[in-house]
């Protein structure tokens, strides 16, 4: 690969590849704010600019101050070129530092800030804002112009989940590229000229597709704010844990921003991954985050003469335990919103129950929803998360839907259920049936499975325990806990490993790790490789 | 090296006798004694307050219970931009931002703080919100302590306890003017006005 010199560091580069871009793939960043690597070159901020050595430089002639003459005196200087434009080429030496470079990043920076509100302190985008980071890296000083910045609009309504304020926006049109190359919507536009430059919807439109929420995150500035997350929290306070996304079945990689001081989550930032998810998410799947905070279960459930009463999570457990002895015939659900880890647990608890009981038929079903509106970008049809994965811990054959658990139930072959998680397709009054036998449920929300349910144990949301996921590729990703859950709740096969030790069947795991183990032992993978990313 | 004889002071009948030192000393003491009870009322020289009827001045930088400034139409300064939670190092402040609603001049431009709570016995009277406030909207003038009670809830001050402090002057805004938008005195312009 051929190699280029930045700043004495010796950089490797495809051809084709820019400056900006090949350093950022080494992991050294050249300020910039219009240059996004996931969308097309505008070079239209001039942050980085950088020096290019060579043997006939474009040089510019200028007027120089000298001190001893005391005059002007005629003499020229290097013409700095944006990196982000500028094709790498062998042997060439690029030169970020220095005294012009530096010159220039400054006097950029302060334009800036000219007409820009310094609003800081009631901005959501403080904490991490280029302009800030910018500002103390390469300007750190007052501004020199002393008159009333210009006034634009504040608070506009872009559409129903984001904000804009053209006083802050320092028009990198980052937004705009994004809309038109990676949603193909050209539903945001530049209006005006110089400082009067403001962006715009198009007449007659919203900002309204399905990645709105991105524009915001594209955002170097606090020009574009969510509505979501706008006031909610200041983001020095947010601590971050890789995780993945729950929304459908494509896995976008994601981090989970939350506050420690109260163990929730305010919300879902995509996580850089250019075998799934690119740089990007759509609104729903960052919007997910809210599952782990409503509707959640946080006591045991048991369904008394009719009325659903709240019992101690503990005497859940137990109740489970000695529903789940009784049965002969029983069936497991697992979930295509659980974790494999869950599922595989879930399964095995199934199976050695089995073992136990007079029966020894398997009898796995699979609870799913049903599917949502797909796009060519990121949104897959299937929006669980983890369909591939529970299918893998069946066997790999396929599973049977609820649909067949309740004409099972309504033949009378099946005397008790076992269930994972909240969501299914099917509404409560189709699965009524389920009601019938006693039928255990684990789960973190209120869903339709859980209506049906005899008892109800709850168990941690995807925020709070750590697992695995296999996306629709075959990918298996791991994300983190990042928040505790409340009231000792622990994650579904924590939760069934419990209940297995309760029942007296050991299932020789204990931790983490061992159920991992288990799992790998008991089904080839089929990932292409764990894309967790480490923690930052 | 050099030394130095030390002379010791001489002692006179006097001194030595005792007597008329202790004399002399009580005398001191119950003039003074006597001054302070009952002489002439400049020239008394009592280190004492009759506290709590009497309470002594605190000086001007003394930190007091904090107070939240009002803007001229009474609604608090603060932003609930939560530098001061930041800033605090005993994290005694709770604030939940707000926005102004649609049609509000300040709507756009500005947050306000739906909650704003100081825990006073978390407090360690540091000082650093004040500091920390881009707003001059945190200030602890008021040169009072905070109540004693024996009840922990009487020392959660809500935004309307903090908002009703006055400070020293006895008014509840600051000296720092402050132009907001929709006063003819702020200077922004928007579109709508014109370039």
């Amino acid at each position: 690969m051929p190699v280029f010199k930045l700043d004495g560091v010796e950089i490797p580069f495809e051809p084709g590849e820019t400056i900006i871009r090949a350093a950022w793939k080494k992991g050294t960043e050249i300020p910039h704010y219009c240059w996004h690597p996931g969308l097309s070159i505008a070079a239209n901020c001039r942050m980085c600019l950088v020096e290019i050595k060579s043997a006939r430089p474009m040089a510019l002639p200028i007027l120089a101050w000298d001190e001893k003459k005391k005059d002007y005196v005629e003499t020229t200087k290097n013409k700095l070129q944006p990196a982000c434009q500028i094709e790498a080429a062998e042997g060439m030496e690029v030169v970020s530092k220095g005294a012009a470079v530096e010159k220039a990043q400054g006097a950029v920076q302060e334009f800036l800030l000219l007409n820009h509100p310094v609003d800081c302190p009631i901005c959501d985008q403080a904490g991490e804002c280029k302009l800030q980071d910018y500002w103390l890296a390469h300007q750190k000083k007052l501004k020199r112009k002393d008159t009333e910045p210009v006034h634009k609009p504040k608070a506009v309504r872009f559409g129903p989940t984001i904000v804009y304020d053209a006083e802050r926006c320092i028009m990198c049109t980052r937004c705009i590229r994004f809309c038109d190359e990676v949603v193909g919507d050209h539903v945001l536009d530049m209006r005006e000229r110089g400082n009067r430059n403001e962006i715009t919807v198009s007449p007659g439109r919203e900002l309204d597709h399905d990645y709105t929420l991105m524009t915001e995150h594209v955002c170097p500035v606090g020009a574009l704010t969510s509505k979501d997350f706008r006031f909610k929290a200041r983001v020095w306070f947010l601590r971050s844990t890789p995780s993945v996304c729950t929304g459908c079945a494509t896995g976008c990689n994601t981090w989970v921003d939350y506050d420690p001081r109260y163990q929730r989550v305010y919300r879902l930032r995509p996580r850089d991954n250019e075998a799934v998810n690119k740089f990007w998410m759509c609104d729903d799947g960052m919007m997910s985050y809210k599952r782990f905070h409503e509707d959640r279960i946080l006591t045991g459930r048991a369904r008394q003469d009719g009325r659903v009463v709240e019992v101690p999570r503990q005497a859940a457990i137990e109740g489970a335990v000695k529903l789940l002895k009784t049965a002969s015939k029983l069936a497991i659900v697992l979930s295509a919103q659980a974790s494999n880890e869950d599922n595989f647990v879930a399964a095995r608890l199934g199976s050695a129950l089995q073992e136990k009981g007079a029966l020894g038929a398997k009898k796995l079903y699979l609870a799913a929803l049903g599917g949502w509106k797909a796009d060519k970008i990121l949104r897959n049809a299937d929006n669980n998360p983890n369909r591939v994965g529970a299918v893998m811990v069946a066997g790999g054959a396929g599973l049977a839907s609820l649909e067949d658990l309740v004409k099972a139930v309504d033949r009378r072959e099946v005397d008790a259920i076992l269930s994972l998680g909240w969501a299914a397709s099917e509404g409560v009054e189709q699965l009524a049936s389920l009601a019938n036998v006693p039928h255990v449920n684990l789960s973190s929300n209120i869903g339709p499975l859980t209506q049906v349910a005899t008892l109800v144990v709850p168990v941690a949301s995807v925020a709070e325990s750590s697992g695995a996921f296999t996306n629709a590729q075959g990918v298996v990703q791991t994300f983190k806990k990042a928040v505790s859950a409340p009231m000792g709740i622990t994650s579904a096969w924590e939760t069934l490993l419990s209940i297995a030790s309760a029942s007296g069947v050991d299932l020789s795991m204990k931790q983490l790790s061992d159920v991992r183990g288990a799992l790998a032992t008991h089904s080839a993978p089929t990932s292409v490789g764990d894309t967790a990313a480490p923690a930052e | 090296m050099a030394t130095y004889k030390i002379k010791k002071p001489a002692r006179t009948f006097g001194d030595q006798a005792y007597l008329p030192a202790i004399a002399k000393g009580l005398a001191q003491t119950f003039g003074r004694l006597y001054t302070n009870l009952l002489g002439p009322e400049d020239q008394k020289k009592t280190a004492t307050v009759r506290y709590p009827d009497e309470t002594r001045e605190y000086p001007e930088r003394f930190r007091g219970v904090h107070r939240l400034t009002h803007r001229a139409d009474g609604s608090p300064r603060c932003v609930a931009c939560l530098c001061c939670s930041t800033a605090c190092p005993a994290q005694c402040i709770y604030i939940e931002p707000a926005e102004y609603e649609e049609g509000d001049a300040q709507h756009g431009y500005e947050r306000y703080p739906k909650v704003f709570v100081i825990d006073e016995l978390r407090c360690i009277f540091c000082g650093y919100c004040v500091e920390a406030c881009p707003c001059d909207a945190i200030r602890m003038d008021t040169g009072v302590h905070v109540p004693a009670s024996h009840q922990r809830e009487h020392f959660i001050f809500d935004k309307e306890t903090l908002l009703s402090i006055p400070g020293r002057d006895g008014t509840y805004v600051t000296a720092n003017p402050r132009h907001e938008p929709g006063d003819a005195s702020h200077p922004g312009i928007d579109r709508a006005k014109g370039h």
